[in-house]
């Protein structure tokens, strides 16, 4: 009985460590823009709006963290996005279905085209981040031909899921379905199971395709939702080509290798969600001492590249590709 | 005679061109410990993976109790009531203790969809109790334990449903002597509910003491099969080599005088968590051993000599003073590695056989402008595989292609090709028929008296008996005696000194 | 008996694999002749009235596409040449003004020095290049929006006086024989397949693998810095948009010619010279037969990908991620 406690107890020390960890980033990333630029950056009201602005992300984050934790990639989410909200802009506004309409229309959408994502990744037996640039070049065409060119607008009634509360119900639903995948169904466990070691994986008797279609599905739907949050949030949607969409690849990647590096502690859903909001705070701060919009790019591409240098460790030999 | 529980008919499988096993039949009884042994790459592991579903066979039956069982994974496999521990890893990070346990067999804790974690963790706390195992926690994540503990928890996830057979494969050259007697209990505990243990190990004293019977396979073909009783080593050994060791075999003479000649000195070499502090010094026309357990660390000296290591301590220094630091300095000054992971390390599988064999040595096959031709590299790649017989169609020929014995052979060619004189071999005969290996021990010997220096890193004791002028024995990562060569010298002098 | 039918059985399946491949990689060159016979009849001779037009369009994806043909003979990838192409123009552009021949060293150097980065991201810190190159990407396409935002960055009229026939053609030659001499007849083309089909091997038969990844890297930005400058003299100014989409031409121009994705030894340099024809003929039927942007992305994105599924070297994959 004693020693059951004790386990408790490491346990929670580890993810309590996790916690730490995040909430000093918080700090830290707060504290400095504070300190640079004190009187538009980091009251309580501005810190409210930067955790809502970061909610977005966050929830197409958990999805892809499915996609990821196998190994695999995808190029295609911002494409993904767009149509997705698209989509579910068309339903709601056009056909006049309402909230119903583009909810379901864009989580839908988003499902089936990580349907055809894994799919095409499975059948063909090509790399998924190969397939999705290819399928990337055919979702924003498709999105361009549906939108008909021109700006889809979300009208002034349909925008419950762009401020609080709504957007907040949302996101805290699509968190708790993630949490309940991730470590009460099979579906979790094979998901881990697969990116731990495919080959043992497979001699287990886990039908690895079926799973590996499967994340990008639960992926998929978890962008639509994403989609949803992002047009009501925005209150439009440019259906832009030429791989343009790709920009909003970004921050949901780094959201999960957040997610990726706080595994071993057993708690990557807050990490994601956590580890938006510094980005966002990190992104805020730049807005608040005005830099240009282009530098925000900058510091976009910058910012992940080392998330991704302080998140991953490759063991010593390994081959990188 | 005890009833039959599994019989095996016309078992064949092949991997490429490479047969791993042909026709092979024999029985296996109820309640008994049954060994499999034969040398590397004589199919024993073949055969209990297509048991167990791991690899599919080509043609032949199991027949478990009457019944025909053709299992397509492990999972498979377990519902007929046959499980396996297998030689490397069997479990998965990012999973838990019980996770692991229970891996393919969630179903018994799904309700409505919805996983009982409680009740999964409930359960394999239990079990792990009911082994013994109290110190490992079923709702800790499994890579906070160690190897051995790892295992541990692989033979509970073997053996809790009671299955009518275990496969065990060479799990204890792992474990270190703790984890082999709970092993060797686990067994005997199977063995007395009626149950059956295929067991397959390198270590003859140990399959005289725990098993039963045992059975004898070489180049994937059945020998026989024999009562633990009724053998001795050297029977066994016999019928695993086929011949009497001696002859033409290995190389025939003793008592030669090795020249004092240090061409190599390796000084305190360290690697972390693999060798520490091994010093040596190898000499001119000298064939240097390294034994012990796989596990042992000696698969690092090749590699730390060969500047190949990670954060590698110590002083690997050449006669005219060079220092060994980095691959590309070890080869320009003539040293040669042929890796124990050959697939991986050593040839570049999806390429030819002629850049594999010309690849350290297109420097030399330039011409002044630093270019290269087609057909130069041809007849050099041509040349040197022809010295080493390789068995292909041509040198443009993929490496991928090619059997065990001749990938080796090819990775032998390049070395021969870029005329090294010190040659760092791992396993160097390891997954390879008896012919090639013959092949390989002759090489060895013109190499030797030709003047040039070898090292040899292997598992098989016989082989370094019969090839070398020395061997050290390593054991957890540092030397542990050095033995000369000596015709009278046997296995046990080394294995005393391995464990 | 048994054996010689076995023999024989292998043989037909031997020849029937090599006829396979040799159709294969015919196929490239027989849809260039098809593509280009087709576009002719189409636009009634149209396409080949405007021969000089089209051809103006190929030297920058030709050249450029030769860094990345590097880059993915060895199993890498690189999203980033069009950002390259930008700063590198940007760069020519300014440097123009004070003397030509220093514009383009200028513009080979600042190309190399993105790739350094690229590399030291990729070789040093071991991050996968993908990804390292999706985030320089944005990084500098934020830059060059920052710099170009307001007006284009204007070169010297001088610019002009070199744009001939015989310049650009010159240029995009010379690189091409070059780089065929030295992939073809010297040690660095055996070791850079020698990477893509099996690295560690590679390491261990004394290549220094490391070096010749970041070299390669570094290599590939000062062909498309220099590739830039072509771009410039043709253009004459370097707007907010210049470079756009580069990677993704170049990577569908070596998936036309014919290039397995993964690199290896099964690569050839023709997939540079045919990819890159057969692409920009594509493209310019594509827009004469009058296709809008969308439509014509979509075409894009499906030929793309039956392409990478047709030379996909599975053999040397053992798990497809």
């Amino acid at each position: 009985m004693k020693k059951t406690r004790e386990t408790a107890g490491k346990k929670l020390s580890a993810r309590t460590k996790g916690y730490l960890l995040l909430l000093l980033m918080v700090i830290v990333s707060w504290g400095i823009f504070k300190i640079i630029t004190p009187d538009n950056f980091g009251s309580a009201k501005n810190m409210l709006s930067y955790f809502e602005a970061s909610l977005l992300a966050a929830v197409g984050a958990v999805g892809f963290y499915f996609v990821m934790v196998m190994g695999m990639f995808d190029f295609s989410i911002g494409a993904n996005i767009m149509l997705s909200a698209i989509v579910g802009c068309v339903f709601a506004n056009r056909f006049g279905l309402g909230y119903p309409g583009l909810v379901v229309g864009a989580i839908i959408t988003g499902a089936l085209v990580g349907l055809l994502n894994g799919t095409l990744y499975v059948k063909l037996r090509i790399p998924s981040m190969i397939v999705t640039t290819g399928l990337a070049l055919i979702y924003e065409s498709v999105a361009n031909y549906i939108a008909g060119g021109v700006e889809q607008t979300l009208p002034s009634g349909l925008r419950a899921f762009g401020q609080m509360p709504g957007n907040l119900i949302l996101a805290v639903i699509a968190f708790a379905v993630a949490f309940l995948l991730l470590n009460y169904t099979k579906i979790g466990t094979y998901t881990y199971a697969i990116g731990s070691n495919e080959f043992v994986a497979k001699n287990m008797g886990i039908s690895v395709n079926k799973y590996k279609v499967l994340a990008f599905i639960i992926s998929g739907a978890f962008l639509g939702v994403m989609a949803v949050l992002t047009i009501s949030y925005g209150s439009s949607m440019v259906a832009v080509t030429g791989m343009a969409s790709m920009s909003r690849n970004f921050v949901p990647t780094m959201g999960c290798f957040f997610g990726l590096a706080f595994k071993k502690y057993g708690m990557p859903i807050p990490a994601i969600i956590i580890g938006e909001f510094v980005i966002n705070i990190i992104f805020f701060g730049f807005i608040a001492l005005g830099a240009p919009t282009a530098i925000q790019d900058v510091i976009t591409g910058f910012a992940l590249l080392i998330i991704v240098m302080l998140t991953t460790k490759v063991a010593k030999g390994e081959i990188v590709k | 005679m005890s009833e039959i529980r599994l019989q095996v008919k016309n078992v064949s499988k092949s991997f490429g061109i490479t047969k791993a096993l042909q026709d092979v039949s024999f029985d296996i009884a109820k309640g008994e410990i049954h060994a499999l042994i034969g040398e590397n790459g004589s199919g024993k592991s073949t055969l209990t993976n297509s048991l167990t579903g791991i690899y599919q066979k080509d043609s032949g039956q199991f027949i478990l109790d009457g019944v025909e069982v053709n299992p397509r994974n492990q999972v498979e496999a377990n519902n007929e009531g046959i499980s396996i521990i297998v030689q490397e890893l069997g479990t998965l990070d990012g999973l838990t203790v019980a996770e692991n346990i229970f891996l393919g067999h969630e179903n018994k804790f799904v309700k409505c969809g919805i996983k009982n974690t409680g009740a999964m963790n409930r359960k394999a706390t239990e079990l792990l109790k009911e082994y013994g195992f109290e110190r490992i926690k079923a709702s800790d994540m499994i890579e906070h334990y160690n190897f051995e503990d790892r295992k541990l928890v692989e033979i509970v996830k073997a053996t809790y449903f009671n299955p009518k057979i275990v496969v065990i494969d060479e799990t204890t050259t792992a474990l270190s002597g703790e984890g082999r007697e709970e092993l060797y209990k686990q067994m005997k505990r199977i063995r007395e509910a009626g149950n059956t243990v295929i067991f397959i190990s390198h270590d003859l004293p140990e399959v005289l003491r725990l098993s039963d019977t045992i059975t004898v396979l070489r180049d994937g073909v059945y020998i026989d099969t024999v009562k633990s009783s009724d053998v001795d080593e050297d029977g066994l050994k016999k019928l695993m080599v086929g011949r009497e060791v001696s002859g033409e075999y290995y190389r025939a003479d003793y008592g030669e005088r090795v020249s004092d000649e240090v061409v190599m000195r390796v000084k305190n070499v360290t690697v972390p968590g693999l060798i520490s502090n091994v010093s040596f010094d190898l000499h001119r026309g000298e064939i240097l051993g390294f034994g012990g357990l796989s596990e042992s660390g000696m698969h690092e000296i090749g590699k730390a000599c060969f500047g190949a290591s990670f954060d590698r301590e110590g002083t690997v220094e050449l006669q005219d003073g060079t220092q060994i630091n980095d691959i590309p300095t070890a080869i320009a000054h003539s040293i040669a590695y042929t890796s124990k992971d050959r697939d991986n390390e050593s040839l570049v599988m999806n390429q030819s056989i002629r850049d594999n064999i010309c690849l350290p040595s297109l420097k030399t096959l330039a011409n002044k402008l630093h270019l290269l031709r087609d057909g130069k590299l041809k007849k050099f790649a041509q040349q040197f595989a022809a010295t080493m017989s390789t068995k292909m169609e041509s040198v443009d020929q993929f490496a991928s292609n090619l059997s065990g014995g001749n990938k080796q052979k090819v990775v032998l060619a390049r070395w021969i090709g870029k005329d090294s004189d010190i040659l760092l071999l791992d396993s160097p005969t390891r997954g390879i028929d008896v012919k090639v290996k013959q092949d390989i021990y002759q090489l060895m010997d013109k190499m030797r008296k030709e003047g040039k220096s070898i090292v040899m890193i292997s598992e098989e004791l016989m082989e370094l008996i019969g090839m070398c002028d020395r061997i050290i024995i390593m054991k957890d990562g540092e030397i542990n005696g050095e033995i000369m060569r000596d015709k009278d010298m046997d296995e046990n002098t080394l294995i005393a000194k391995m464990v | 008996m048994a054996n010689t039918d076995k023999q024989v059985t292998k043989d037909s399946a031997l020849k029937k694999q090599t006829i396979i491949n040799m159709l294969r990689s015919a196929l490239p060159i027989i849809g260039l002749v098809v593509v280009f016979i087709v576009f002719n009849t189409l636009t009634k001779g149209n396409m080949w009235t405007s021969r000089k037009l089209i051809l103006n369009q190929v030297y920058v994806v030709l050249i450029s596409t030769v860094g990345v043909f590097f880059i993915m003979t060895m199993g890498g990838l690189d999203f980033s040449q069009g950002s390259i192409m930008g700063m590198a123009s940007i760069v020519v552009c300014m440097l123009s003004k004070v003397n030509i021949v220093l514009a383009i060293v200028g513009g080979v150097l600042a190309g190399a020095a993105i790739g350094a980065v690229n590399g030291f991201f990729y070789v040093n810190r071991k991050i996968k290049s993908f990804i390292v190159t999706i985030c320089t990407m944005f990084l500098f396409r934020g830059f060059i929006k920052y710099m170009a935002s307001n007006s284009p960055v204007a070169a010297s009229m001088k610019v002009y006086d070199y744009d001939t026939l015989g310049i650009k053609l010159g240029i995009t030659l010379a690189v091409l024989a070059v780089s065929f001499l030295v992939f073809r007849f010297t040690k660095f083309g055996i070791h850079l397949k020698a990477i893509g089909a099996g690295e560690k091997a590679t390491k261990f038969a004394g290549v220094r693998t490391d070096r010749v990844k970041f070299l390669i890297y570094v290599l590939a930005g000062a062909i498309t810095g220099l590739a830039a400058f072509v771009n410039i003299v043709k253009n004459g100014s370097a707007t907010a948009n210049v470079g756009n989409q580069l990677e993704t031409q170049i990577l569908i121009a070596l998936v036309l010619g014919g290039m397995p994705i993964s690199g290896g030894a099964k690569v050839r340099f023709e997939n540079i010279i045919v990819g890159s024809l057969l692409y920009i003929v594509l493209n310019n039927g594509l827009i004469m037969m009058g296709l809008t942007t969308q439509a014509m992305q979509l075409i894009q994105g499906v030929i793309f990908l039956i392409f990478v599924a047709l030379f996909a070297d599975r053999q040397s994959l053992s798990v497809i991620k």
